[in-house]
């Protein structure tokens, strides 16, 4: 920088404007750069389309915090890299915990040699061992009300005493009757009921193992100080890119991809071979472009700018030469790997079922006219009219709420609650004696944007068909998610229409939308309150998988979509493009991001 | 003395409006903007916890002791954390307004410059082929959206020609500079250029009309000499006017497409984001350091006033 500075003017002139603009330039560069890549670098970049804001693994909420979250901490457990469905398989941890016969006590062990990277925050600067008394600090975090935690939820009210130590101060000297640190790799959970997921919970980014020093030593700064054990160390993190590089202290037996799902059927088109028995991370730095912008992301893709990314709607036909069965031009093909797979989700719309209107009823004469009046908007919704507008006729319809991709999905279930059938509904309005006059005015819920305007003009069409007067169909804009979902949890909304990311692969996570104790402001914006539905919900709730859950899951599933509570759903097909120098299956589901330890960059095809 | 009395004026006449833009903005933030408890709950939030958490941030207190705070982080150049990352607000812009400067600044200087010299050149040509040329130039630019424009320059340089990077800020020395600055420049320019010159235009016909003019024409002097001495010079007040008081607009919210389309983390993006999420001490910050920066442009104006035409008075 300072052979720049004391060089001739590269410009050669002596006038005003120009020494200006290199003295603002010089003012920028004086740190204000992002940190440049050494000629033999191996650099992996990923671009995603979203921002993360905090990197505190208590506020990763979003699967872009976890991309990079993931990446900086460590978590005890991750998915498995390839296997689909997902598996869960040890990450930190030392195998999978010794579970008590009543499902209550689960004690965990933690590999040897993990350490935390170097840091101011510690003595002298040196990184210490990751120890148990990191997770144990960590879940603790998430019920320390001056910890602002998106992700306490998962725990909340399932670890004996963690609650009540948050409602109590949140001292961190004062033990929990539920987390009692064995010794310094051995953590033993106690449970107030059995709970099944806790695993999956603890491959979440939320579950990552920070160090106290850390979060003491910068305070509310730790969201843009993050200091973890995992695969890369922080370099540099804003609005527009975050980049990592490898951290010569991270440790873990070497890739086995057959343990990790390798199917050659699958993935021998992806080059992975030749990642076995390696030891990871494999780039010496790994950069995340976020670019909200479509246009944006693309051109740097196709200029190479960045190795990867999430094909965006307007260039579907650009990239595919057939939309069923999916099939990608060649000409790109030459220059890219290409992988196409449903998202680990869905999106759907609901009603306000505490509004006496169109909801539940005391009086059940009532009650049924307008369990008849939701049906019959759903039967005038058209999914596939809604697929070929928005998502190019990619995406997956399916009826209910769990989704394709989680394993208790029934592929056999009917289909009648997805497919549009509007003399049905006109006939259910006439049978409950609904007319122009007395079908209710009904409020929709958006947030401002094109896209979401022209989602809701398409249903309020379908609904002038059924027969709603137009002037009964209100809309709500709001300039942000935030005020939108105020509104839903206040329940300003009538209708609204949401997307759901799994947390983790079981259909207890989206069926837990509609139990009646978590009602708004919690996370059943439906208000649904169906007394069978809470009992098999609560009854599952303790249940290992298997087939006799399934068939509860299911017979939940079908009271959802037999009182006409939710319009759904449709799970999104997400096309991935990858530069054909790059060794990897990319994969964003269930707040993903692991699978960015195993990417591997070989620039120019050679070795 | 004198001069520095009259500065000390102006920075005295400036607290009203430093008060009112602040009183005004921050009842817009409060009473109209984003909530932002609500992107930062979790899933399945109790009515305590959402109760605890706006109580966290001061949204429970009073309308006024949360405007008083407001003005003694003002006074105090103290604004607290980001709500959104927790990264200290003073920070935050101590590292993104200079890249946004560095950003701006050559299409800021290059913008103005042309559009002086094309504003010339239109006028002193007013009505011939020359004129309308550049008038029609200037409507093409002003009429393309600047969204159109940047996208249409990242694909024509960066995917197709291959010559700049299409996002990024890996700056660090000149050469890297120049990279990552020249397409955004060359598309704010393109954009800029014709309001600038429509402008400069308006006043150098103006100007051209006087009779100081047309007696130095009768003197047969060179039209340059005339442009320079006679037009230029006893036109500066309006475009000092108009450049100094542009630049607040352009440093946050002139930079939020560029900085969003082409990568760069400057402090339009970080003031959009904080519009859209409801990030109070962020907001609060960018809103009343643009009103300061107003009042310092004000003084600065009234200085350059005195500086290019002697007989406006410093009083």
């Amino acid at each position: 920088m300072l052979s720049a500075m004391n060089a001739p003017n590269p410009l050669g002139t002596g006038r005003g404007p120009v020494l200006w603009l290199v003295a603002v330039a010089w003012l920028a560069l004086a740190g204000c750069g992002d940190p440049a890549s050494r000629e033999d670098d191996r650099v992996y970049r990923h671009s995603l389309d979203g921002v993360p804001t905090s990197l505190d693994p208590a506020e990763a909420a979003t699967i872009y915090s976890s991309f990079v979250v993931l990446n900086l901490y460590d978590t005890l457990y991750r998915y498995a890299y390839l296997a689909r469905p997902y598996e869960i398989v040890p990450n930190l941890a030392d195998g999978l915990p010794e579970v008590s016969n009543d499902g209550l006590t689960w004690t965990f062990r933690i590999r040897p040699g993990a350490r935390f990277v170097d840091d101011p925050a510690f003595p002298e600067g040196r990184g210490r061992p990751v120890t148990m008394h990191d997770l144990a600090y960590s879940l603790k975090r998430h019920f320390d009300p001056a910890v602002r935690s998106q992700g306490s939820w998962l725990w909340a009210g399932r670890i004996a005493g963690l609650d009540e130590w948050g409602a109590n101060g949140a001292d961190y000297d004062a033990p929990v009757e539920g987390l009692r640190v064995v010794d310094d790799r051995t953590l033993e959970i106690r449970l107030v009921e059995p709970y099944p997921q806790l695993l999956y919970t603890l491959a979440t980014a939320f579950s990552s193992l920070v160090p106290r020093e850390a979060v003491e030593h910068y305070g509310r700064e730790f969201g843009v100080r993050p200091v973890g054990s995992g695969p890369f160390v922080l370099e540099t993190f804003h609005g527009a890119l975050t980049r990592m590089r490898r951290n010569p202290h991270f440790e873990r037996p070497p890739l086995d991809l057959e343990a990790e799902g390798y199917d050659p059927a699958l993935h021998a088109r992806y080059d992975l071979e030749a990642l076995d028995g390696r030891r990871y991370p494999f780039v010496d730095a790994l950069e995340i472009h976020f670019s909200q912008e479509n246009a944006a992301r693309w051109s740097s893709f196709r200029a190479g700018q960045v190795d990867y990314v999430m094909v965006p709607n307007e260039q579907i036909d650009a990239v595919l030469s057939s939309r069923d069965p999916i099939e990608v031009r060649d000409e790109i093909l030459r220059d890219h790997h290409a992988h196409a797979g449903i998202e680990a989700g869905f999106v759907y719309a609901g009603f306000d079922m505490s509004d006496p209107r169109f909801g539940h009823h005391p009086d059940p004469e009532r009650d049924a006219a307008n369990r008849a009046l939701r049906c019959a908007i759903r039967d005038a919704y058209d999914w596939q009219e809604r697929n070929e507008t928005f998502y190019y006729g990619i995406g997956e319809i399916f009826p209910g709420v769990i989704p394709p991709v989680v394993p208790e999905f029934d592929p056999d279930l009917p289909d009648a609650s997805v497919r549009r059938d509007l003399a049905a509904g006109r006939a259910r309005l006439a049978r409950y004696g609904w007319t122009a006059e007395t079908l209710p005015e009904l409020t929709y819920g958006l947030v401002a944007g094109v896209q979401q305007r022209q989602m809701w003009t398409q249903f309020r069409s379908r609904l002038v068909e059924l027969g709603f007067p137009p002037d009964r169909l209100d809309v709500d804009n709001f300039a942000a998610f935030g005020d939108f979902n105020r509104a839903m949890k206040n329940r300003q909304l009538d209708l609204f229409f949401l997307g759901w990311s799994l947390d983790y692969p079981d259909a207890q996570n989206t069926l837990q939308l509609f139990y009646g104790p978590f009602e708004t402001p919690g996370s059943n914006n439906f208000n649904y309150r169906n007394p069978a539905f809470d009992s098999l919900y609560e009854r599952t709730r303790a249940m290992q998988p298997g087939p006799e859950r399934t068939a509860l899951y299911r017979q939940m599933n079908k009271m959802v979509i037999d009182d006409c509570v939710a319009i759904s759903g449709l799970s999104r097909t997400r096309v991935h493009l990858w530069d054909r120098d790059v060794r990897m299956l990319p994969d964003r589901e269930i707040l993903g991001g692991h699978f960015l330890r195993f990417v591997d960059v070989e620039r120019g095809g050679g070795d | 003395m004198e001069g520095f009395r009259f500065v000390l004026r102006r920075v005295a006449a400036g607290i009203p409006l430093v008060l009112g833009v602040t009183l005004v903005s921050f009842v817009l933030i409060v009473h109209f903007g984003p909530d932002p408890t609500w992107n930062l709950l979790g899933k399945n939030p109790t009515a305590e916890e959402i109760a605890q958490l706006r109580s966290q941030m001061g949204l429970d207190r009073p309308f006024w002791v949360r405007y008083a705070e407001y003005l003694r982080e003002l006074a105090t150049l103290e604004f607290g954390f980001s709500e959104s990352t927790g990264e200290r607000v003073g920070t935050l812009l101590g590292r993104t307004v200079p890249v946004t400067l560095a950003l701006l600044a050559p299409g800021f200087v290059l913008g103005n410059l042309l559009g002086v010299a094309l504003g010339l050149l239109a006028a002193w040509h007013r009505g011939r082929w020359i004129d309308k040329a550049i008038m029609g130039f200037s409507v093409v630019g002003m009429s393309i959206s600047f969204l159109v424009v940047i996208i249409a320059f990242q694909w024509l340089f960066g995917v197709w020609l291959g010559w700049f990077p299409v996002r990024g800020w890996a700056v660090h020395d000149l050469g890297s500079y120049l990279a990552h600055v020249t397409v955004p420049t060359l598309a704010s320019v393109f954009v800029a250029l014709g309001y600038n010159t429509r402008f400069f235009r308006a006043v150098f016909v103006d100007e051209i009309g006087h009779d100081h003019v047309r007696t130095a024409r009768a003197y047969g002097a060179p039209p340059l000499v005339i442009m320079r001495d006679n037009v230029l010079r006893n036109t500066l007040i309006p475009i000092v006017t108009r450049i100094l008081f542009s630049i607040p607009l352009i440093v946050v919210s002139g930079s939020l497409l560029i900085e969003s389309y082409f990568g760069i983390p400057g402090v339009g993006k970080v003031t959009f984001d904080a519009i859209t999420t409801g990030d109070q001490p962020v907001l609060k910050a960018v809103v009343g350091l643009t009103a300061v920066l107003f009042v310092v442009i004000q003084v600065l104006a009234d200085i350059l006033y005195r500086a290019v035409d002697p007989r406006v008075a410093l009083e």
